[in-house]
């Protein structure tokens, strides 16, 4: 099945926030019904919860979403790369295994897939109104930085605004640049998905003391400035670019990519 | 989308209002627990009110439930409200029981009669 949208972050609480206006942010474009949506992300939440707790107690490893749209139904697929699920949540102390059975009563279907030493994958589906599909590859990562791959489409704005959007606010970002911020990322999306080395418009936001750095990419050969050329604004002689702190095409390995730097 | 918050209110007759306004997990979990911690400490009769809250999820009932226990263990009154609020947080008191069982109150004055002693349930 295709993979219509992809997160990885670190497996922290402050990030299950980031983890549910993402994915509501999917199901509200596929056409859920509000009431759905409040069940998936008390679903969604509850995973990233169980990720958070109990995935990595030696420390900390990744958080992985995707999310997978077809006509009839949404499915969200939660994985760590950690120790295995821990239904109980007995060690949790705060939870007292409510979220298992919330999972098990608000999503159509679930299953928990994997074990000990191999990471653990929580997927529920819910049905659907009839709603766009996509397409793309799924590819797994690692990284400390937050990244996102979301098919090309009625997605990519939504989804990428929602989470620039609940990044920015985190960081305590000024009404004014959340706006800019948006707008910046409202560029990116309407960047024709073709200048993206795997078709998917892909990105990686590392948030900082105040800072987020939003990566753009991997792009193909002369995409980041294509994407610079789009920020343009006709007539005026300015640029949409100028709402970063600074912007700049780099280069990492083979890959291209758009960094644009934005500050509270 | 910003993460949530908790207001205070204080009345006249001692008691305490913990607002729980926007979406609170298991990164604000913490602050609530301690700040209900503090609350039933400082002896006072207080209302937990769930209506402004957009999102809770299984960490922000365990953290109620706690606080409901160490208000019974400490003679405190406790009592917590939600009505008309949004669907999540309907739910998620619905599919647990919760809103049965603790009970949440539909209204706050309910909830304050409760908290005071006055006895009304449900």
């Amino acid at each position: 099945m295709a993979t219509d949208f992809e997160l990885q972050l670190p497996a922290r609480a402050e990030n299950v926030l980031v983890v549910r206006q993402a994915v509501s942010g999917v199901a509200e474009v596929a056409g859920m019904e509000p009431r759905r949506v409040a069940d998936l992300k008390t679903v969604v939440t509850e995973a990233c919860n169980n990720v958070v707790l109990h995935a990595y107690p030696d420390g900390e490893g990744p958080m992985e979403v995707s999310a997978e749209v077809t006509p009839d139904r949404i499915e969200v697929t939660v994985r760590d790369r950690g120790r295995g699920f821990h239904p109980s949540a007995s060690d949790a102390g705060a939870s007292l295994g409510l979220g298992l059975p919330l999972v098990a009563s608000l999503s159509d279907s679930f299953a928990i897939r994997g074990g000990a030493g191999q990471g653990t994958s929580l997927s529920a589906s819910f049905a659907l109104v009839p709603a766009p599909a996509s397409n793309g590859e799924k590819r797994p990562r690692a990284s400390d930085e937050l990244q996102m791959a979301i098919a090309p489409g009625d997605l990519v704005r939504p989804v990428l605004a929602r989470v620039l959007g609940a990044l920015a606010a985190r960081a305590e970002f000024s009404v004014d640049r959340l706006s800019d911020t948006m707008l910046l990322g409202d560029a990116v999306s309407d960047h024709r998905p073709s200048d993206f080395s795997e078709g998917r418009v892909a990105v990686e936001i590392d948030d900082g003391d105040g800072t987020l750095d939003i990566r753009v990419g991997p792009l193909k050969e002369g995409g980041g400035e294509r994407i610079l050329s789009g920020m343009e604004i006709p007539g005026a002689g300015g640029s949409l670019k100028a709402l970063a702190k600074s912007a700049e095409v780099e280069r990492r390995g083979d890959a291209e990519y758009l960094v644009l730097e934005v500050a509270r | 989308m910003r993460s949530g918050e908790v207001g205070l209110e204080r009345g006249d007759d001692g008691l305490t209002v913990v607002l729980i306004q926007g979406e609170h997990d298991l990164s604000t979990a913490p602050v609530l627990r301690s700040q209900l911690e503090q609350l039933i400490s400082d002896g006072g009769p207080l209302v937990v009110d769930l209506t402004e809250a957009t999102f809770i999820d299984s960490s922000i009932l365990g953290t109620v439930l706690q606080a409901r226990r160490d208000a019974t263990e400490a003679e405190v009154g406790f009592a917590v409200a939600h009505g008309g609020g949004a669907d999540a947080v309907e739910r998620v008191l619905e599919i647990t029981g919760l809103r049965a069982d603790l009970p949440v109150h539909r209204s706050r004055e309910d909830a304050r009669a409760q908290a005071l002693g006055a006895g009304t349930v449900g």
